[in-house]
């Protein structure tokens, strides 16, 4: 167990170090886990409340819907082909990553995460299991509060860890087949990508069909490109970062969610989601027998 | 007792929660690390007919409609056919580049997620890239989709059959007016508006046949999983849409094999079973 300080407050070290443990496993979990040699010895939590700035990185963002490509993220200029038309039109559009909203999402994440693991550390926890991770939009929309909680679990006898315990989103029969098919837990892999597409003209019209006007007869059907753009990269962002967070290990049970969300001014973020459970392989695989497939009679 | 063996085996679960326990304290190796949207059973039977999941890959294309395309009409409103036939198969081209550069053979459990509204259709594809175990990268024009399950993927492959790709068809239809005498006439009865039944028949047997000539195209002899979505479309209620899509599917052997499955009798009582909440 690490014996380096913690943020933990006084009653929370009181309780994890009582004697009665408390669990979020159902009966059936509790009882699989069990089953592995692992002992409940408390439910752990983490919380983290996290504001980020809707003007980015530099209040010069302000005045512009523009972003300087200095916070190093992805960043592509779409120019209109018409030269100027009115004030209205769209001479240009950009597609940026919103690094500091990234930033501000993993910070918060990870806060939380290093907090609920603060808890088991604290109760001499060897992993926690069955983690549950959720967000809630908090007052005027710029505020996230993220929330982990999991059973902290332990396996008796086993010498005390030198680095922080193991996290999972998986418990009971979920966590036994990993385990039983040579794969050790690691820890839970959450990372998240934002990019935000201002159109440019085409793009616009394309969406809304609208900003064009007299050019429109020059548009002809096509892929919009700047909406593929943005999403893919969207995706690829957040594919990267959770392969980052592996330093080898894999990903399993992946699950990506994305959402988009329309601003004002045809202005829209488009988020990914990436959550999963990092594992590591600790002894070579075991070929199955083939499947029998079977018919249930009931 | 353990999760993967017959209650007869003896396996050391407590055992392999120490080992794994151990692995962990020794921090990471050197290994490739593969992402996967798959459960651990879906893993396991990739596994047992010697397949291995690589990378989780995505393929997406959103494509134009032109403005007044859902006016009214008559007969079909091909440009949003168009648009639909393009987006899918750039969605599906961008899927296939990804997992051919992974090394991949094929991507099994594809989820579609499609939308379409008037100005443009949205088709979405993420899955789990899979090869033989060890197998060498081959060209993204022979990579296999399929929005089948790695359980249901194992199933065909040990039946004989392959699957070959994602075949899909869209037709969207005007229901034609009626005249303001039928309109009239109409109004206080119980009847079948026979414009939007045929108009949806219409639609039907374009999509259908499209959907069909795909799989014939990929030299398949069926579909399976066919999934169908039809109805009038939100934002014009004067036309039906329907579209469908499934798995292309080839006898990969001489002839098929019967998998003779084994009739069983669960003791089991569903409601006891281990469930989790969390991901699986």
């Amino acid at each position: 167990m690490t014996s380096e300080p913690t943020d933990l407050p006084e009653a929370a070290e009181r309780r994890m170090t009582s004697g009665a443990f408390t669990s979020g496993l159902s009966v059936a979990d509790f009882a699989a886990c069990l089953e592995m040699g692992l002992e409940p010895v408390g439910f752990a939590q983490g919380f983290c409340a996290m504001q980020w700035s809707p003007l980015g990185s530099s209040m010069s963002n302000a005045m512009s819907p523009y972003r300087s490509t200095t916070g190093g993220g992805y960043s592509e200029m779409f120019n209109c082909p018409h030269g100027f038309v009115s004030n209205d039109h769209r001479q240009w559009g950009q597609n940026y990553e919103q690094t500091w909203y990234e930033s501000a999402w993993h910070t918060g994440f990870d806060a939380a995460l290093q907090r609920m693991v603060e808890e088991a550390t604290e109760a001499g926890a060897h992993g926690v299991v069955g983690v549950v991770d959720s967000q809630q939009v908090m007052g005027d929309g710029y505020l996230l509060e993220f929330h982990l909680s999991g059973t902290a679990v332990k396996i008796p006898g086993a010498p005390a860890l030198q680095q922080a315990p193991f996290t999972t989103y998986l418990a009971g029969q979920r966590l036994a087949k990993v385990v039983e098919a040579g794969y050790a837990p690691v820890g839970v892999v959450a990372t998240l990508s934002s990019v935000r597409m201002w159109p440019f003209c085409i793009t616009e019209y394309q969406l809304h069909g609208s900003g064009l006007s007299m050019f429109a007869t020059g548009v002809s059907t096509s892929e919009i490109d700047q909406v593929v753009r943005a999403k893919s990269y969207s995706r690829q962002i957040a594919r990267d970062a959770a392969k980052h967070a592996l330093h080898g290990d894999s990903l399993h049970g992946a699950r990506v969610t994305t959402s988009e969300r329309e601003l004002g001014q045809g202005e829209i973020d488009y988020h990914t989601v990436i959550r999963g459970n990092r594992i590591r392989r600790f002894q070579d695989f075991k070929a199955l027998p083939v499947p029998q497939p079977t018919v249930r009679l009931s | 007792m353990s999760a993967l063996t017959p209650p007869n085996s003896e396996v050391d679960l407590a055992g392999a929660m120490r080992a794994a326990l151990a692995a962990y304290s020794q921090g990471p190796g050197s290994g490739k690390g593969t992402t996967s949207d798959l459960s651990m059973d879906e893993e396991l039977n990739l596994h047992a007919i010697g397949w291995e999941p690589v990378e989780f890959v995505t393929g997406l294309s959103v494509y134009s409609t032109p403005p007044m395309t859902w006016s009214w009409g008559q007969g079909e409103i091909s440009a949003a056919s168009y648009s639909h036939e393009q987006a899918f198969q750039l969605a599906m081209a961008r899927l296939h580049r990804q997992a051919a550069s992974v090394g991949a053979h094929g991507v099994v459990g594809v989820e579609v997620e499609r939308s379409i509204h008037a100005s443009h259709t949205e088709i979405s594809l993420m899955g789990t890239a899979v090869r033989p175990v060890g197998a060498a990268a081959i060209d993204a024009d022979h990579v296999f989709t399929s929005d089948l399950s790695a359980r249901d993927f194992t199933l065909l492959m040990l039946a004989g059959w392959e699957p070959l790709g994602l075949a899909a068809g869209a037709s969207f239809v005007f229901a034609p007016r009626r005249s303001m005498g039928a309109v009239m006439s109409q109004q206080t009865q119980n009847v079948e508006l026979t414009n939007f039944t045929e108009a949806m028949y219409s639609a039907r047997e374009t999509a259908m046949e499209r959907m069909q000539s795909a799989a014939l195209a990929m030299k398949g002899t069926g579909v399976v999983e066919v999934k169908v979505f039809e109805g009038p479309m939100y934002f014009a209620s004067h036309a039906v849409g329907f579209t469908a899509w499934g798995t292309v599917v080839r006898l990969r052997e001489e002839q098929h094999r019967h998998v003779s499955p084994t009739m069983v009798v669960s003791l089991d009582d569903v409601d006891i079973a281990f469930s989790a909440d969390t991901l699986g």
